[in-house]
């Protein structure tokens, strides 16, 4: 498997797609709207397609033009459409209130993982001058964004969008590092993000549900 | 033998569809049991065939089976046949007293055989990235089980436990990433790449850095599958929420599908590393584990909390022992696994039928079990013992190989910190367990089951079980000890 130059064309897109997604996911992180985070969320993962399209233009790779069109399909479009209708519409969920810490406090945070991801991922393991020295420390930084949204929002649903960055991540690590997964896998990573969502949607709409009612019952009580 | 691999992956589900075809859960449960009994007799029969250690190895490594996976996949379908055998009168009696509807029966069965298919599978995979896959797979299907009944509670739980682990097994994916990125100085072929055998086969190979960033997250990634602390915070809610038997399934099968896939990792990094990074790992996760499981079992409460910081603080003692390394100390991690899955799966069946009877999970409203149910609380007293490692049960035996392995290994404080927090287990353990059992029962204690037949039916597994931990204790059969030497020799440290 070669190596990808940082400086040729693809090498240069695949770079600035990798920008993008770390920027996206810091616009995830900084916002408190439900709305927003699904937008950011599909954006990231269509940037995510074109990125799997550059990597398989320059890989030749037929497999990685699969996993492009899958990206775009389930992780660009069903998904954030089914988390519109599914979660913020149908939940009527507006602003993001359950947060454990201040918005500038996790995006100090935030920036201070970035320079982490970079300090654990740039020196030693990876070539100078390959594509993948570039984004690996950017997907790392993606993963751990993920992973702080998770931690600092409370509610369901934003963790939820925090899971899909984290992967998101990976799989941008995915297209540079290795090129290809076998297919089988790749469908089945696929396969599992899906069955995944669907059972957390499952999930999410009963707590939502239960916790309606027994603030409802509340109400009741505490009348006249 | 390729037919028989998949037989014991497939057997399991029979009783999804059982539940499919609209059976009952009377007759949903009796398909799930035989299924579960196939499964299992097909396990030990690869494990026959397996004969002098080579593997089975089909469809460019997809299918892999060996000493060790088989060795997991007989443990993981022997509690599937035993949780599957005590769900029959468990979850008819919920039915019958209304407190879950067909439909959630159906869901129950469905989901319960596909996990267990699901983790059979993982364990006969020789790809790490398909081993992903079905890892993270059989976490969605639990997932199902543990929020089945619905409450507040349980979906929390659920929720709780398909959140954490999906993002613990999205972190190992990142581990499998950078362990394919620390091979690609070997110019390997896109499907050979991830396949186990031939990463272990040419382990010298592989770039150093990586790999260590590579086996790093997946022990933290699987380990919270494992229930490894501090990734460990799922594991006690879930268990307290889920159907008892599957509680079981949980417990004695799921954590030790995650520390298989930890082994694998294992015997990769071993192979480059050398021993001393694996073991540093290993140590500091297993004694986090260790404490917390031990420390949060002094608090009385739920006893199905109590029972699954017990298997916290198990994982951690196989995770201690794989750091001991060793013949020995793969030895005694190998035998704790099975020893353990069958204790806790006693124990998880056993309170499912003591929440029946007594309507509770509190330990401290459960009074006189040995009186009331005596087969339940003896089944219970007998594996409280046997957990906590005492003679003549399978735990003392592998317990005592594990702190052995630790004086040959390492420097001394390690075994006797570990006997020290054992015996903190003991104490915290059995003051609850003894309290359950002993006393004056409550004067109406309805039972919850239709027949004397379902009686006998909750009573079969506890009593199988029990059986083979005392066998286990007393002598370890001819073909489990060479299935054992194969295994070492398979991990290969």
């Amino acid at each position: 498997m070669e190596n990808l130059d940082a400086t040729s064309a693809a090498g240069v897109l695949l770079d600035l797609s990798g920008v993008l997604i770390l920027l996206l996911a810091f616009a995830c992180l900084a916002s408190k709207l439900f709305n927003r985070y699904v937008v950011y969320y599909g954006a990231q993962s269509v940037v995510l397609s074109f990125a799997a399209a550059t990597a398989a233009v320059a890989f030749r790779s037929v497999e990685l033009w699969i996993l492009a069109v899958l990206t775009l399909a389930i992780k660009g479009i069903a998904i954030p459409l089914a988390a519109r209708r599914l979660l913020v519409t149908r939940l009527a969920l507006k602003r993001d209130a359950a947060m454990s810490a201040g918005l500038s406090t996790s995006l100090i945070a935030g920036g201070a993982l970035t320079a982490f991801a970079y300090l654990v991922t740039r020196p030693a393991l990876l070539p100078h001058g390959t594509v993948a020295a570039a984004v690996v420390p950017l997907s790392t930084a993606v993963i751990l964004l993920g992973c702080l949204s998770m931690v600092v929002r409370r509610h369901t649903v934003a963790q939820l969008i925090g899971w899909l960055i984290v992967e998101n991540g990976v799989f941008l690590g995915a297209i540079t590092l290795v090129a290809t997964f076998p297919f089988i896998v790749e469908a089945g990573i696929f396969l599992d993000i899906v069955a995944g969502v669907l059972i957390m949607v499952v999930f999410v709409s009963g707590l939502t549900r239960q916790l309606a009612e027994a603030s409802a019952a509340e109400l009741r009580e505490l009348r006249g | 033998m390729t037919a028989l691999a998949i037989l014991v992956a497939l057997g399991p589900l029979t009783g999804p569809a059982a539940a499919l075809a609209g059976a009952r859960a009377r007759l949903a449960g009796a398909a799930q049991a035989a299924g579960a009994a196939v499964a299992f007799g097909c396990s030990l029969a690869l494990l026959a065939t397996l004969d002098g250690g080579r593997p089975l190895y089909a469809w460019d490594g997809f299918l892999y089976v060996d000493a060790l996976g088989g060795f997991f996949g007989m443990t993981v379908a022997a509690v599937t046949l035993l949780a599957a055998t005590g769900s029959i009168s468990y979850v008819a009696a919920q039915e019958d007293g209304g407190e879950l509807s067909g439909f959630q029966v159906r869901l129950y069965y469905s989901f319960l055989g596909l996990f267990a298919s699901l983790m059979l599978a993982a364990l006969e995979t020789g790809n790490l990235g398909l081993l992903f896959v079905l890892i993270e797979a059989s976490t969605l299907a639990s997932a199902a089980l543990v929020g089945l009944e619905g409450r507040a509670r349980s979906l929390e739980a659920a929720w709780k436990y398909v959140i954490i682990s999906s993002l613990g097994v999205t972190i190992a994916l990142a581990g499998t990433l950078f362990l394919f990125y620390s091979g690609s100085g070997l110019h390997l072929g896109s499907n050979l790449g991830l396949t186990w055998p031939y990463l272990v086969a040419h382990a010298g190979a592989l770039a150093p850095q990586s790999l260590r960033l590579a086996f790093l997250l997946a022990v933290v990634g699987y380990g919270t599958k494992v229930g490894l602390a501090p990734m460990h915070t799922w594991l006690p809610d879930a268990h307290a929420e889920a159907p008892s038997p599957a509680s079981a399934m949980l417990s004695a099968a799921l954590l030790n599908t995650g520390m298989y896939a930890i082994i694998r990792f294992l015997a990769i990094a071993h192979g480059r590393l050398g021993s001393t990074y694996p073991r540093a790992v290993l140590l500091s996760f297993g004694f986090a584990s260790i404490i917390i499981g031990a420390l949060f079992m002094v608090r009385r409460g739920n006893f199905k909390r109590l029972f699954a910081y017990s298997s916290v603080e198990h994982m951690g003692i196989i995770a201690v022992a794989l750091g001991f390394g060793g013949v020995l100390g793969l030895y005694g991690a190998l035998l704790q696994t099975l020893n353990h899955a069958l204790a806790k799966a006693v124990l998880f069946l056993s309170s499912g039928d003591v929440s029946l009877r007594y309507q509770t999970r509190e330990a401290t409203r459960v009074r006189g079990l040995l009186t009331a149910v005596p087969v339940t609380g003896g089944a219970l007293l007998l594996a409280t013992f046997a957990v906590l490692g005492s003679p003549p049960f399978g735990l003392f035996l592998s317990e005592l190989t594990i702190v052995r392995a630790g004086f040959a290994s390492a420097s001394p404080v390690f075994p006797l910190l570990l006997l020290a927090l054992l015996g903190l287990a003991f104490v915290a353990f059995a003051r609850t367990t003894t309290g359950m059992v002993t006393g004056s029962p409550p004067d109406r204690l309805a039972s919850p089951y239709r027949s004397r037949a379902a009686v006998a039916v909750t009573a079969a597994p506890l009593v199988l079980g029990l059986a083979a931990l005392l066998v286990l204790g007393l002598w370890i059969p001819i073909g489990l000890d060479t299935v054992l030497r194969h295994s070492i020799v398979v991990i290969g440290l």
